[in-house]
C-alpha cells in the first residue's frame, strides 16, 4: 500500500498517512486522533480570504483543514457511515457535506449541480441537496459520509438510472443528472406516494446511494 | 400465527431465557448479563431481563448493603445507576451503539461516564479528575457502548475530545494546543472568520505507556452528573464572575 491511501479502520472511521507532499484535507472537526509530527491548519478554499468570502457568497458552508507534517490521522464524523471511492483518473460529483477526507493531491472545484442557471438553482433546493456540490478529480482515493453505508450502481448508458435526492450520495463519470417531478392532484393534496421527485441519471459511470434517506 | 426467518440473510434467532448467550454479546449492539448475585448497570441500559431481578437506586441498595458505598464512590453519580439484583438474564442496550465488555485484572480504565453501562461489584467506581469520566479499578467485567467500533492505539498519541472514549493504564492526558492552527484561527478572526468553531485546535495528549480507547466523534450527550460537577466548580467564582458567566451562557443557550 503507497503512503497516500486511506484504510478503513471499521464501517464509521478511516485511517491514513500523512507526510510532507501527502498532506490530507478535511471537514473540519472530523480529526479523531493522531500519532507524530502532524500539525492542522483551517483552509479557505482556492484564493485565500477572498476565496473563502466567495465561498460564503457561493452558499457553501463546509470548512475544510488540511493536515500536515508525518504521522498518521483518524478521521470520522459524528458516528456516520465513511465510504471510500477509489478514483483512477476521473471526477467525483458529491455534496460538499458528505466529503470526510481526501488527500491533497486531488484538485477540487465547488460546482452547482447540473449547467448553471436559476433553474438549476431551484431545482437543487427542491430536490433537498444543498445547491452546491464538490467535484474532486485526480487517482486516489475519497472518503464519504452517509446514513447507514453507501452501495455503488453503475450507470452504462443501456438506459436510466433513477435515484431518490436524498439517497444520493453523489457520482462518478459523465453523468448527466436530471431533476424529474411527476406530481399529480395526490401529492398536491399531501396524498402523494413520496416518491414524486426523482433524478434521473443516464451516461456513463457509476451513482453513490446511501441506505437511508435520512438528512443531515 | 406469523413465521419468523430463522437464520440466513435478514433472517432472526428467537432466543429464549436458555437459549439468551450467558456474559455475551447478543449481536454487535446488545449484550447479556448472566445474573446470579449483584451488577452496577446505568440507569436506562437494561432493555429487557429474564429471571427473578430486583432493581433498585444505588442509594437505596447501599442502605442495605454496606459494601456498595465502598465499590460505588462517586456521589455525582449516584441517581444515574441501579443495582440489579437476583438471578437472572438481563440484556443491556444503548441506542444501538456498539457495545462491548470488558475484563479487567488487578487494572484500572477510565471511560467517558456516558458510555458505562454496567459492572461488576469486583469493581470499584470513582470519578476522574477529567471531568465527564469516570475510572473502574480492580477486577471484573463491564460494558460500555462506543459509536461505531471501538479502536484501540497506543501511546504517543493525540485524540480530539469529543472521540475519546477512554484509557487504560497510561497517566491522564494533558491539553494539547496546535499553535499552527490557533495562529491561523486568530488570522481569521481578525478576517470576519466565516465558518464554525471546529475545537481542532484542542486535543488530549498521552504519553507513557497504555492503550487509549477511541470512536468515532458523537454529538455531545446531555450529561446530568457533569451539569452538576461544573455546577460545584462555580463555587471557585466570586459573586461578579459568576454573574458574568451567567450572561454568557444565557447568551449561548438563546444562540442554539
Amino acid at each position: 500500500m503507497n503512503g497516500a491511501a486511506f484504510e478503513q479502520v471499521n464501517k464509521k472511521v478511516v485511517r491514513t498517512d500523512v507526510s510532507p507532499g501527502g498532506e490530507v484535507i478535511a471537514r473540519r472537526g472530523a480529526m479523531l486522533g493522531y500519532s507524530g509530527g502532524v500539525t492542522f491548519r483551517p483552509i479557505s478554499g482556492p484564493g485565500g480570504v477572498g476565496g473563502m468570502v466567495g465561498r460564503a457568497m457561493q452558499g457553501e458552508s463546509v470548512a475544510m483543514m488540511v493536515a500536515e507534517g508525518q504521522g498518521n490521522a483518524y478521521y470520522g464524523f459524528r458516528g456516520l457511515y465513511v465510504t471510500l471511492v477509489q478514483l483512477h483518473n476521473e471526477t467525483l460529483t458529491v455534496e460538499a457535506d458528505r466529503l470526510l477526507a481526501h488527500h491533497a493531491h486531488l484538485s477540487t472545484s465547488v460546482e452547482m449541480i447540473g449547467s448553471g442557471g436559476v433553474r438549476q438553482a431551484v431545482r437543487g433546493a427542491m430536490s433537498g441537496q444543498g445547491l452546491f456540490t464538490t467535484k474532486v478529480s485526480g487517482t486516489g482515493s475519497v472518503a464519504l459520509l452517509s446514513h447507514g453505508g453507501t452501495f455503488e450502481i453503475p450507470v452504462d448508458g443501456s438506459g436510466m438510472v433513477g435515484v431518490d435526492p436524498q439517497a444520493y450520495v453523489g457520482h462518478v463519470g459523465a453523468l448527466q443528472i436530471d431533476f424529474k417531478i411527476s406530481a399529480g392532484v395526490r401529492d398536491v393534496v399531501g396524498r402523494g406516494s413520496g416518491e414524486a421527485t426523482q433524478l434521473h441519471c443516464t451516461g456513463h459511470g457509476r451513482v453513490y446511494i446511501q441506505a437511508s434517506e435520512e438528512k443531515f | 400465527m406469523i413465521t419468523i426467518p430463522v437464520d440466513g440473510p435478514g433472517g432472526s434467532t428467537v432466543y429464549d431465557a436458555r437459549t439468551l448467550p450467558s456474559n455475551d454479546n447478543v449481536n454487535s449492539y446488545s449484550f447479556c448479563i448472566d445474573l446470579d448475585g449483584e451488577w452496577f448497570t446505568a440507569a436506562g441500559a437494561m432493555i429487557a431481563y429474564y429471571g427473578n431481578v430486583d432493581f433498585s437506586g444505588v442509594a437505596a441498595f447501599a442502605s442495605r448493603a454496606a459494601w456498595v458505598a465502598s465499590r460505588f464512590s462517586s456521589p455525582l453519580y449516584t441517581q444515574d445507576w441501579v443495582v440489579a439484583s437476583g438471578q437472572g438474564k438481563l440484556v443491556i442496550g444503548d441506542r444501538g451503539n456498539d457495545i462491548n465488555s470488558y475484563d479487567l485484572e488487578v487494572g484500572n480504565l477510565t471511560i467517558k461516564a456516558k458510555n458505562l453501562l454496567a459492572f461488576e461489584t469486583g469493581l470499584e467506581l470513582k470519578q476522574s479528575i477529567v471531568p465527564g469520566f469516570l475510572t473502574l479499578i480492580g477486577t471484573g467485567k463491564f460494558l460500555a457502548s462506543s459509536v461505531g467500533p471501538v479502536i484501540f492505539v497506543e501511546p504517543p498519541f493525540r485524540a480530539d475530545p469529543d472521540a475519546l472514549l477512554g484509557w487504560a493504564d497510561c497517566p491522564s492526558p494533558s491539553v494539547h494546543y496546535d499553535h499552527n492552527w490557533m495562529a491561523q484561527s486568530f488570522m481569521a478572526g481578525i478576517q470576519g472568520m466565516f465558518g464554525r468553531e471546529s475545537g481542532e485546535e484542542r486535543q488530549y495528549d498521552f504519553t507513557g505507556a497504555g492503550t487509549i480507547l477511541m470512536q468515532s466523534s458523537e454529538l455531545l450527550r446531555a450529561d446530568s452528573a457533569l451539569l452538576r460537577l461544573i455546577e460545584s466548580q462555580t463555587n471557585l467564582l466570586d459573586a461578579n464572575s459568576a454573574g458574568t458567566l451567567g450572561h454568557k451562557l444565557i447568551a449561548r443557550s438563546q444562540q442554539q
